[in-house]
């Protein structure tokens, strides 16, 4: 796995942990019938993966994600899906090249290959 | 009471069921097969490509409480940024599949509902609901289980969706 798809998968918990702690939306997937108990199961699902990636990804991933609300976004069709502006060919190409992250220049966020 | 009253979506609830993502009869037996299973036709219609962060977000979205709301029914849902759309596979389990429901009852109609995080208008949640809602009505299970073709669920729906 490499270290976007390990950011992307740190986010998704983020969301769902989001999604049954921020009072905006808490009580909403109980309110419809769904059973919210395993908070604690997921913090330390995120613990793990956290474990998984270098300091200084996850310190990027948490900035972006301080700034933005999410720090990873989908890139499609050469469009960064954060802030909707064209990803040059010449970050698109560094795709291929190692595991390195892939930053829109124009935000800073980390893009996902849709 | 309709089951779908009050409910607005941008889209019509018919438009997200498909044919092509429907499973008459599931060959799984567990919750994670049955997960798996139920992505495999999004992949072949390439509505997903990365069927791993999909299935890691279903699985910790068990961990985090069983999406069974009994009655037979499953609803298992979650958001990635894998997933480009929102999407709903129906699948139907003639043995019914352990999905650690409240009335320990097993899931026979499971819908699987996946949606990116973008959602700004929360299409994602009044989806749920109005899939939740549909599953409450017991004619509406009834007919879902008892539908001989994809056309009379495509009717069903059509029927108890509000108009305008």
């Amino acid at each position: 796995m490499d270290k976007t798809e390990l950011l992307a998968r740190i986010q998704d918990l983020d969301l769902m942990i989001h999604e049954v702690t921020d009072p905006a939306s808490k009580g909403q997937e109980e309110g419809l019938g769904f059973a919210v108990i395993g908070l604690e199961r997921l913090k330390e699902a995120r613990r793990k993966l956290e474990e998984q990636v270098d300091r200084r990804s996850l310190s990027l991933y948490e900035r972006v994600r301080s700034k933005y609300g999410r720090a990873v976004v989908p890139f499609q069709g050469k469009l960064c899906l954060g802030c909707f502006m064209t990803v040059p060919t010449s970050t698109l190409s560094r795709r291929k090249e190692g595991d390195e992250l892939l930053l829109c220049e124009n935000c800073g966020r980390i893009l996902y290959w849709l | 009471m309709s089951p779908n009253r009050g409910v607005v979506l941008n889209r019509r609830l018919i438009d997200y069921f498909d044919e092509a993502h429907y499973i008459p009869s599931l060959k799984s037996t567990t919750k994670d097969a049955v997960l798996d299973e139920m992505l495999q036709p999004l992949l072949r219609s390439g509505r997903i490509r990365d069927r791993e962060i999909i299935m890691d977000m279903l699985v910790r979205r068990e961990q985090l409480g069983s999406t069974a709301i009994g009655k037979g029914v499953a609803i298992p849902h979650g958001r990635s940024v894998a997933v480009p759309e929102m999407q709903v596979v129906l699948g139907r389990s003639e043995v019914g599949v352990d999905f650690d429901a409240p009335d320990g009852k097993p899931a026979t109609l499971c819908f699987l509902i996946v949606a990116p995080p973008q959602d700004k208008q929360n299409h994602y949640l009044l989806l749920l609901g109005t899939i939740v809602r549909l599953v409450k009505d017991k004619k509406s299970r009834d007919r879902l289980h008892k539908a001989a073709s994809f056309d009379e669920i495509r009717m069903l729906i059509q029927e108890v969706e509000p108009s305008g």
